[in-house]
């Protein structure tokens, strides 16, 4: 049986994507020693929108992207590309995928896990620029890049907490997670407790009906 | 000579015995810079085909794979980081001079210890039955002497479940691609040859093998016949090359 679509340019992407992702894990080795401890896990990512299909692999040597597996998957995620990113940049993804769009199979903890190594990657610039271009030009540039980089993160932490603050504090346009979370499990409660009201009546219904007769 | 007694060396009917030594003298000649032949050759894409038969192999950690016509050994050194320090590959070649470059170059990149290096004729393979979970031979089966011997050996040392992969030049899906390939094979890569390893006659014998190799849905059956089950292709680059997989039942 020949497949309708030549697979040479699904596996050369996935070379390209491979390449690149271990060349900044071998500038992040406690992140590559990280994802050893997923070494055994294999995921499957189906972007449906646009239609794409990976599966991603941890070794100890990098990732392994592969466009074909025949074995056993650990978790396996379908969603449209912009699911995707919104998991990839959560700082809480297992609320990202409880309240998001991707469909989720299996262990949901290993895909967890790895979101958090990916996420918290701290990439070694001088190295490769000290290498290049000298011991001082290399490390001035890198201090540069350290720099404008941890800006760019701590910029981009403040503003998403003054953004939370105004929203929760100053505008109370919605209530904070923890007055939800206990709203959640107020209703929960009060479902449970319906529910054990409905069965004693349901109960006392029967016992009635049985000493009419 | 009757047709029992002969069999094709690229156009020429040679004896039988005669062509393996010949094709030995055709990767004599080219083993020194065989890597670079073939990303010269396939503008690299050769990574890809073989990046695309270890996806589809399903080898896992812990596996014994072996690699038939390993040549320089592309395919063992990934396979060889797969199965890790459980696992075992073994890097086969009938060719002494294909063999030593292969087992320097993964000895030079530091892979050792799961990998050993058997000169050996695909056709009689030197292992005990259902010895491996998966064999391989890219670019090999053309220049075996009979492919069906050599198809019945592999199935042999399969484990019950393993699987062989066949990567190999077939025949080209699309009828205006399929000239300017035969174009390119005839025209410009006995030139190639010519001026990187000084051997125009080895890479004339390349593009004439290929023609005379069985197409996608030949081969298939022969692995049917050979007792494969669940036997499929895939065209790689609309069909210059094809990659069969066939599972031992």
């Amino acid at each position: 049986m020949a497949t309708p679509i030549d697979p040479v340019v699904h596996t050369a992407a996935l070379a390209a994507l491979e390449a690149a992702l271990n060349q900044a894990l071998t500038l992040a080795p406690e992140g590559r020693d990280e994802l050893a401890t997923l070494a055994d896990s294999v995921f499957a990512l189906q972007c449906t929108k646009p239609e794409f299909h990976v599966y991603l692999q941890p070794t100890e040597q990098g990732i392994r992207l592969m466009g074909v597996h025949d074995g056993d998957v650990t978790t396996s995620v379908r969603g449209e590309a912009s699911d995707f990113t919104e998991l990839a940049s959560s700082s809480d993804p297992a609320a990202t995928l409880i309240n998001g769009k991707l469909e989720l199979r299996g262990d949901s903890g290993a895909l967890i896990h790895l979101q958090k190594i990916l996420s918290n990657l701290d990439v070694d610039w001088e190295a490769p620029l000290v290498s290049t271009l000298g011991d001082v030009a290399g490390h001035q540039l890198a201090e540069l890049l350290r720099g404008a980089f941890s800006w760019g993160k701590q910029a981009s932490e403040s503003l998403a907490r003054q953004i939370n603050e105004f929203i929760h504090e100053e505008a109370r346009l919605s209530p904070p997670t923890l007055e939800l979370e206990d709203y959640y499990r107020d209703v929960q409660d009060l479902v449970m407790r319906v529910e054990r009201l409905a069965s004693r009546t349901q109960r006392l219904r029967k016992r009635l009906q049985t000493r009419k007769s | 000579m009757s047709d029992e007694e002969t069999t094709h060396f690229g156009y020429k009917d040679v004896k039988r015995e005669e062509k393996a030594g010949m094709v030995a003298d055709v990767f004599h000649s080219v083993a020194a810079r065989y890597d670079l032949m073939n990303d010269l050759m396939s503008g690299g894409i050769h990574r890809i085909w073989k990046r695309f038969t270890i996806e589809l192999s399903g080898v896992r950690k812990g596996n014994a794979v072996l690699d038939i016509a390993g040549g320089t050994g592309d395919l063992a050194a990934k396979f060889s980081d797969i199965v890790g320090t459980e696992g075992r590959v073994v890097l086969a070649d009938i060719n002494d001079s294909m063999l030593k470059v292969g087992r320097d170059k993964l000895i030079d990149s530091g892979r050792q210890g799961n990998i050993e290096y058997i000169q050996a004729d695909a056709q009689y393979l030197p292992f005990p039955d259902n010895s491996f979970d998966c064999v391989t031979i890219a670019f090999g089966l053309r220049n075996v002497t009979d492919k069906d011997t050599a198809l019945q050996s592999m199935l042999r040392v399969l484990k019950p479940g393993g699987r062989l992969l066949v990567l190999e030049f077939s025949k080209p899906t699309n009828e205006l691609m399929s000239k300017a390939y035969d174009a390119y094979s005839f025209n410009i890569l006995p030139r190639i040859g010519k001026l990187v390893t000084n051997d125009a006659d080895s890479y004339q014998y390349l593009a004439e093998s290929i023609r005379k190799h069985p197409n996608q849905e030949s081969l298939k059956d022969m692995m049917e016949e050979a007792g494969f089950s669940r036997c499929e292709f895939h065209n790689l680059t609309g069909g210059i090359v094809a990659l069969h997989k066939g599972i031992k039942a």
